[in-house]
Parts: C-alpha cells; structure tokens; sequence
C-alpha cells in the first residue's frame, strides 16, 4: 500500500485527479498520461468510478463477531429504550386521561 | 457482554449521568401527553382513534413529535424547529460572510450562532404553532373525523394566542431539555430526544401491523416485519463501523533526553462520515413545502394542488426522488463542515505527522479531501438507498406509509444508539472496566 501511496506524492501536480490517475495506473500497470483534462466526461466518470473501488478496497470492515457484538447491544439498548419509554408512556396516558375526562 | 450494562449503573458518576438522562426523557414524554389548553381532549381522542395513527399529511412530523403533534399536547411541535433553525444556519453559514466569520471566531463565535439559532427556533416555533392551531380549528388536522371541527371549541383570539404560547413555551423548554442532556447527561441531546420520539412510536405501529396483518392472524406480518428490521440494523451497523484507516506517522523528536513520538496512528475517515443528520435534513426540509401550503391555507390553487399530490405522501415517487437527492446533497454538505481537511493537515504537521508518501501541508490536505470525496459517494448513496428500500418494499405490498420500520426511523434509531453505547463505552473504559464492546 505505501508504493501504491507513494506514487501520489506529485507535490506540484495540483488536482488530485491526476495525482489519483497515477496512483491506479501504476497499480494496474496501465499506460501512463493522457494530457490532464483533456479526456472525456464518460472517461472521467469511469476513472471517477475506479477511484471509488480502490478506496473502498481499502476501506477496514468490521469483522464477522465485532459486527455480532455491536448489533446485539445496538438492538438490545433500543429495545430498553422502547421499553422505558412505552412504559412511562403508558403511565402518563391513564394518569391525562384521569385528570382530563 | 450484557453484564457491562449493569456495571455502568455500579459506576458512581456514569450512573449520575444515565438517571439525569432518563429523568429528562420522562420529562419530555410528560409534556407530550399532558394537552394544550383549549382542546376537546375526548374529541381528539376519538379523532386519533378514527384516523389510526395515520396522520396524512402530518404522518411523518408526527412520527418526529412521538405522536404528539396529533394529540396536541404542550410538546406537539417536538424538536422539529429547532432542527430546522439550525440547518437554516448551517445553510447560512456558508452564504453569508458574517456567519462564517463568526464561525471561525472559535468559541465565542459559535456561541452566537447558537443564540442566532435559538431565536431562529422560537420564530419558527411561533410560525409552526399558528399553523398547527389553525388546521386543528378548521378541522384539517382530522379531515375523515367526525368530530375534527369540534376539536378546538373556543376560537376566540385570546384562546388561540394562549395556545401557540404555550406551544411555543413548550418547543422552547425541549430545546432546553436536549440542552441539558449534552450537557450533563450522555449522548447529543437533540438525537436523544429525536430517538425518544420515534422509539415511542414503535410499538403502536407494530401493533397496528398485526392487527391489519392476516397471515396467521397477523402474527406472520408481525415477525416479517421485525426480521426485515434486524436485518436492516445489521446492516446499518455494518457500514457505520466501516473505515478507511489513512495512516499517519509522527516523526520521532528528541526533547531534552526523553523522545516523543515516533508511533503511527491512522486517521479513521468513515464510510459514512456524516452519519444519520443527512437523513433528519432532508426529512425535515421535505416538510416545509407542506407546512407552507398548510400555513398559507390555501388548498385550491395549482402549486398547492401539486404540492400536497407530490410532496407529502411518503410513497409518491417524486418525494422518493427528492429525498434520496436531498440526503446525498446533505451528505457531501455536511462532511464539509464537520471535517475540514486543510485544518487536519495543519494539525498534523505542527505534532510532526504525515501520511507516509505524501508531504505535510498542503499535499496531504488535498490527498484527505480526495479520499473523503472517494468515500462518501458511496457513503451517501447507501444512506439514500437505506432510506428508500423499506418505503418502497412497503408501498410495493401496500403497507402503511408511516411504517415503524422506515428507512428513516431505523438510520435514526440505530446511529443515535450506536453513538449514545459508544460515549457510554469510552466512560466505563475511562475507569479501567472493559466496556460492552470487546
């Protein structure tokens, strides 16, 4: 990953289109260049869309027991939480209801 | 892992701040059942009754009010304006030079924009509260009731100023309240009570989903619909921990005979950077077409027409469009504000760090600002999509429109919980226990 960064470091290059376009062609061993700019909107959407791939490739996920660990506590703080509230809810219902008629 | 959850009420301070924090969530459903002064609490009653939870044109507002805004109890408006006064200033901020020089003030600044939107919260308050007491005289409010014209039975002036005060009183003390909450209690306030909202409406539909189910009595609606939701909680929970870990390496310094430094951390940039606020803007700047058209009592002219066949049923395919434009916009917009590349790049290179292959400064913002570009495009389509999808199953099978299980109420739900267990995990961590989440 660091060559694959390392590559990007262009300092003058400017946009990070083109800093981005040699970090891919390098890693996919394309031809280099291409006068910046100067290709078309649907040449640049697909490297647009390429970029997205390869960042997400490097995106960490969560692993199969963190996702487990998380979702049960998510749901089971939700579920107390629905729990006090329809309780308190319930409560203050009957006691209105009392008061107002 | 439950047992931690047990442990942080053994936990002198955290427990402090846990009670605090439910204490004003009783509070907070205590104003919204307790009625405004000057309605017909039994005709209400039955109008909700005859209507079955589904608000119409308020089905969505009233799910943000916790079924409130139908009742018309003193918190009927919810936390609804205070979230659109401050998307009006967030919106702001980036139009006006003076807001943003306010903004780059550092603390005093911010504090006057808190000010700015508090005041922008009672206007909008008053504005909503009018509305709201005008539809409920003329009978709108419950168009199907019977009695929906019987609900207000003194329209005296003086009646109706007494009961957009109190609404308005009512909108300011929640603000407060939520105040308080980040303040001294767990989590931001403002999602704490919009997640208390939407949980109280939970059961209720549900219930109303058995009821109208007819596999098995209802019971097989029932658990579908509660599978597909854990489903989409696992889901949702799986993309708000994804990261794309940038790394970062700190130059070692030798000050005096001790050295610093020399570790390598990562910047986590999440997939989502944005989190659930997307999705409560855009719901909530969707409802300001209706609210006008609403305000301006005028329901016969074309762009009212087309407003109220457009923009306010949750399964009209231009509101489905408009939203999922809407969240994505938001999405972009608010990673914007909340992380600022350039800042994070100067930070780093005071402390002596830097993304291994890139050059502090300069060069390292801009490789920041182009990963963050890289990932919230997907980051915000999935967002988008998460919103839709059960709308779209549940029009597809001809559910109800304001289902519990909406995209919108899960993404709040979860992202609020997900968030509020973590602040809870970093304090139990801060006192050496090992937290919930190992």
């Amino acid at each position: 990953m660091t060559e694959a960064l390392g590559s990007t470091a262009t300092p003058e290059s400017g946009r990070p289109e083109d800093e981005a376009d040699e970090l891919l062609d390098s890693k996919a061993k394309k031809k280099r260049g291409g006068k910046r700019g100067k290709k078309g909107p649907f040449a640049r959407m697909g490297l647009f869309y390429r970029q997205i791939v390869a960042e997400l490739r490097k995106v960490v996920w969560p692993t199969r027991s963190d996702l487990m660990s998380y979702t049960t506590v998510v749901i089971v703080f939700v579920a107390v939480m629905i729990g006090i509230v329809t309780l308190v809810d319930y409560g203050f219902t009957n006691l209105v209801k009392y008061v107002f008629g | 892992m439950l047992t931690a959850f047990a442990r942080a009420f053994r936990t002198p301070d955290l427990r402090k701040k846990l009670l605090f924090t439910l204490g004003i969530l009783v509070l907070f459903r205590l104003g919204a059942t307790i009625p405004i002064p000057g309605v017909d609490y039994a005709n209400v009653n039955q109008c909700i009754k005859e209507a079955g939870g589904n608000g119409g044109l308020f089905g969505m507002i009233n799910m943000f009010s916790g079924g409130a805004l139908l009742q018309l109890t003193i918190f009927a408006l919810g936390i609804m304006p205070y979230i659109t006064a401050s998307i009006i200033l967030q919106l702001l901020t980036v139009v006006i030079p003076r807001l943003e020089a306010l903004k780059k003030e550092g603390q005093a600044g911010t504090t006057k924009i808190t000010q700015y939107t508090r005041y922008l919260t009672l206007a909008l308050a008053i504005l909503q509260g009018t509305g709201l007491v005008a539809t409920a005289q003329s009978g709108t409010l419950f168009r199907t009731c019977q009695v929906g014209n019987q609900i207000i039975p003194d329209t005296s002036i003086f009646r109706t100023a007494v009961m957009v005060i109190t609404m308005t009183a009512g909108t300011v003390m929640i603000m407060w309240l939520g105040e308080l909450i980040t303040d001294r209690g767990i989590g931001n306030g403002m999602s704490i009570l919009m997640f208390t909202s939407i949980a109280a409406g939970f059961p209720g539909s549900l219930w109303a989903i058995k009821q109208s189910g007819k596999i098995l009595g209802g019971w097989g609606e029932f658990f579908g619909v509660i599978i597909v939701g854990l489903a989409i909680v696992c889901l949702v929970v799986f993309v708000e921990q994804a990261q794309r870990r940038v790394p970062v390496q700190y130059a070692k310094r030798m000050i005096g005979r001790r050295s610093y430094g020399g570790t390598s951390t990562y910047i986590p940039l999440k997939v989502n950077q944005a989190g659930v606020i997307p999705v409560i803007f855009a719901s909530s700047l969707l409802y300001i077409p209706a609210l006008i058209v609403q305000f301006s009592g005028n329901t016969t002219s074309g762009w009212a027409q087309w407003i109220s066949t457009n923009l306010t049923k949750g399964d009209h395919p231009v509101y489905l469009a408009l939203y999922f434009l809407l969240i994505v916009f938001f999405a972009f917009f608010y990673v914007a504000i909340s992380f600022n590349p350039e800042e994070v790049a100067d930070n780093m290179k005071k402390y002596g760090g830097f993304i291994p292959g890139i050059r502090a400064g300069r060069p390292t913002a801009e490789y920041l600002g182009y990963v963050l570009n890289r990932i919230t495009w997907p980051g915000s389509l999935y967002l988008g999509l998460i919103a839709l999808v059960p709308t779209v199953a549940i029009a597809l099978f001809n559910g109800s429109q304001n289902f519990p299980f909406g995209g919108t109420s899960i993404l709040i739900i979860v992202g609020v919980g997900l968030e509020t267990v973590k602040q809870i995990e970093s304090q139990l961590q801060q006192r050496n226990y090992e937290g919930f989440l190992r």
